[in-house]
C-alpha cells in the first residue's frame, strides 16, 4: 500500500507564538512521525494547491467566508479566547482544506494508496459560518462534500479527543455523510451527546459516543464495536474519512483521555475495516499537542495501515467507561424512538 | 417567558463582562428573576493555558454581583464547555430556558467592526430571546447602546 501525504501546510503560516498549542511544531513532529516509518522515497507527496471558493462553499457559507478573508486581511487577531487568525491565516486556511481534496485526487489516480493530511489550522471545529476550538475552514468536511457532490457516500471518523461539533452540524440532516465520533464528555465542545443522532433526513447518521476522562483504549474499541459498527455497516460507506486527532492521547495536555500510540494503530486498523477497498481512506490531522506523543501516534498509526513493523506502544486497557456505553446505546435508541413518534404524530396531523 | 425571569449573563473576567454584570444584577434585583452568571470554559482555559482560572471568575463575579444589589438567593454560578457564543446560545433552549442575555459590549478578545471576534455582535445576530449589549465602562471607548 503507497503512502500519500498531502501537505504539510502550515509550518510557516498562521502563527499563534509559542505560548499556542496549536502550533507549527505540531507539523514537524508528524513529519518526524512520517520520517521514522523509513519509508523515504516511497512516499508520493501530491501537489497541494488552496481550495476554492467553490469548494469551500458547498459547507460553509459565502458570507462567513467573506467575513474571514477580511478579518484575516485586516490583520487578523483573536476569534474567541481559543481561535486566532493572522494576516496569512485566510490562505493557510485554504492551504490546508486544499490539501484534503488533493489527498482525495491522489487516491483516486492510485487505488492502492492511504493518504494522510498532515495540515494546520485543523478543522472539525470549524461550523458552517464561524470559527471555533482553533478551526477556521472544516478541512475533511471540505472533502467529505467533494465526495457527495459526486453522488458518494462517505463516512467520517472522529477520534480526537474533543467532540466535532462543526463536521456533526454541517452534515447534520445528510443522508450521504455518517458521522461517528468518539470523545470525552462533558468536555469542550459541549455537544456530542448520545442522543443527537441527525436531522430528519439523516436519522441515525450522527453517532457520538461520549466518553469519560480516563477512558483507556479497550473502551473506546468496545464503543466502536457495539455502538457504531452496525450502523457504519448497514451506512456501507464508499470512502472513510477520519479526523485524526491524537490529543485522546494520554501525554496530552488539552484533553484528559488515556490512549496511547499503540491504541491509535488500534484504531486505524478498525476504522480501515470499514473501507470498501483499498485507496478509500483518508486521514486528516486534527489535535494532538504533545510533540513527543504526535511524533510517536502518527508513526504507529500509518505504520499499522501500512502493515509495518513500526513497535508500537502496548495498547491500554482498564480504565473508565464501560458502563457509559450501555448508557450510551439506550440514550440513542430513546432519542430514535422519541423522533421517530414526533414525526409519525406530526404527518397523523397533516 | 418563565414565572420567575431568567437572566443568563455571560463573564469571562474582562471590565465589560463585569459591566454587563451589573446591569444584569440590578435588573434581577428589579424584576425579581433568577440571575444565572456563566462562564465559557474553552481549550486552553481547560489546559490551565490561560492567566484567568474559574475560581478566580467565581469568587469576582459574586463580589459584583452582590455589590450591585443582586440577590445572592437567586443567582447562580456556572462554568459551561464551549466556547462564549455557542454556550450563551445553549442556554436559550431548554433546559435553561432563558428569558435574556445580557453581554458586555466588547468581550476581553474582541475586534472592531466584525462579527468575528464579538461575542456580542453574534449573540444579537443569532439568539432567539432578547440579548441586550451593556455599553463599555472603560474610558477609552465611546460606548453605543444597542
Amino acid at each position: 500500500m503507497k503512502l500519500i501525504v498531502a501537505g504539510p501546510t502550515g509550518t510557516v503560516e498562521h502563527d499563534g507564538g509559542a505560548f499556542h498549542p496549536e502550533q507549527q511544531a505540531r507539523i514537524f513532529s508528524v513529519m518526524d512521525g512520517i520520517r521514522a516509518l523509513g519509508l523515504e522515497d516511497e512516499v508520493f507527496y501530491p501537489p497541494t494547491p488552496k481550495a476554492e471558493l467553490s469548494d469551500l462553499t458547498r459547507v460553509h457559507s459565502a458570507g462567513y467566508l467573506t467575513e474571514l478573508e477580511a478579518f484575516c486581511a485586516k490583520g487578523g487577531g483573536d476569534i474567541d479566547p481559543d481561535t486566532f487568525a493572522r494576516a496569512d491565516s485566510w490562505n493557510a486556511a485554504r492551504r490546508a482544506a486544499g490539501a484534503g481534496l488533493a489527498a482525495i485526487a491522489a487516491l483516486e489516480e492510485h487505488a492502492d494508496g492511504v493518504a494522510f493530511v498532515p495540515v494546520r489550522p485543523p478543522g472539525h471545529h470549524a461550523e458552517r459560518d464561524r470559527a471555533m476550538g482553533f478551526c477556521l475552514l472544516n478541512n475533511v468536511a471540505v472533502a467529505a462534500a467533494s465526495l457527495t457532490a459526486k453522488g458518494d457516500r462517505v463516512l467520517i471518523f472522529d477520534w480526537d479527543v474533543h467532540h466535532g461539533n462543526g463536521t456533526q452540524s454541517i452534515f447534520w440532516d445528510d443522508p450521504n455523510v455518517l458521522y461517528v465520533s468518539t470523545h470525552q464528555f462533558p468536555f469542550f465542545p459541549g455537544t456530542g451527546r448520545a442522543r443527537e443522532i441527525g436531522g430528519p433526513k439523516a436519522l441515525g447518521l450522527t453517532v457520538n459516543i461520549p466518553l469519560p476522562a480516563g477512558a483507556t483504549g479497550d473502551v473506546v474499541r468496545t464503543a466502536i464495536d457495539h455502538v457504531a459498527r452496525p450502523t457504519i455497516e448497514e451506512f456501507s460507506p464508499e470512502w472513510v474519512l477520519v479526523s485524526c486527532g491524537f490529543d485522546a492521547h494520554q501525554a496530552d495536555p488539552l484533553g484528559d483521555l488515556a490512549l496511547s500510540s499503540g491504541d491509535f494503530a488500534e484504531l486505524a486498523r478498525m476504522v480501515n475495516e470499514f473501507t470498501p477497498r483499498p485507496g478509500r481512506l483518508a486521514l486528516f490531522l486534527e489535535g494532538g499537542y504533545n510533540q513527543m506523543a504526535l511524533q510517536m501516534s502518527v508513526t504507529d498509526t500509518l505504520g499499522a495501515l501500512l502493515g509495518l513493523h513500526t513497535h508500537p506502544t502496548a495498547p491500554t486497557y482498564g480504565g473508565p467507561g464501560m458502563n457509559q456505553i450501555r448508557v450510551a446505546i439506550a440514550d440513542r435508541d430513546r432519542a430514535m424512538e422519541h423522533i421517530c413518534t414526533t414525526m409519525s404524530s406530526a404527518k397523523g396531523e397533516r | 417567558m418563565n414565572a420567575t425571569p431568567t437572566i443568563v449573563v455571560g463573564y469571562d473576567g474582562s471590565v465589560d463582562s463585569a459591566a454587563a454584570l451589573r446591569w444584569a444584577a440590578c435588573l434581577s434585583r428589579a424584576i425579581g428573576g433568577r440571575l444565572r452568571i456563566v462562564h465559557a470554559v474553552g481549550l486552553l482555559e481547560h489546559a490551565g493555558l490561560l492567566e484567568d482560572h474559574v475560581t478566580v471568575h467565581r469568587e469576582t463575579s459574586l463580589g459584583v454581583a452582590a455589590e450591585a444589589g443582586g440577590d445572592p438567593e437567586r443567582i447562580e454560578w456556572s462554568v459551561v464547555d464551549g466556547d462564549p457564543c455557542s454556550v450563551l446560545l445553549r442556554m436559550t433552549v431548554p433546559p435553561e430556558s432563558a428569558d435574556l442575555l445580557v453581554v458586555g459590549s466588547r468581550g476581553s478578545d474582541a475586534h472592531e467592526g466584525s462579527l468575528l471576534g464579538s461575542t456580542s455582535l453574534e449573540l444579537g445576530e443569532r439568539s432567539t430571546i432578547p440579548v441586550t449589549i451593556v455599553p463599555s465602562a472603560r474610558e477609552d471607548k465611546n460606548p453605543v447602546p444597542v
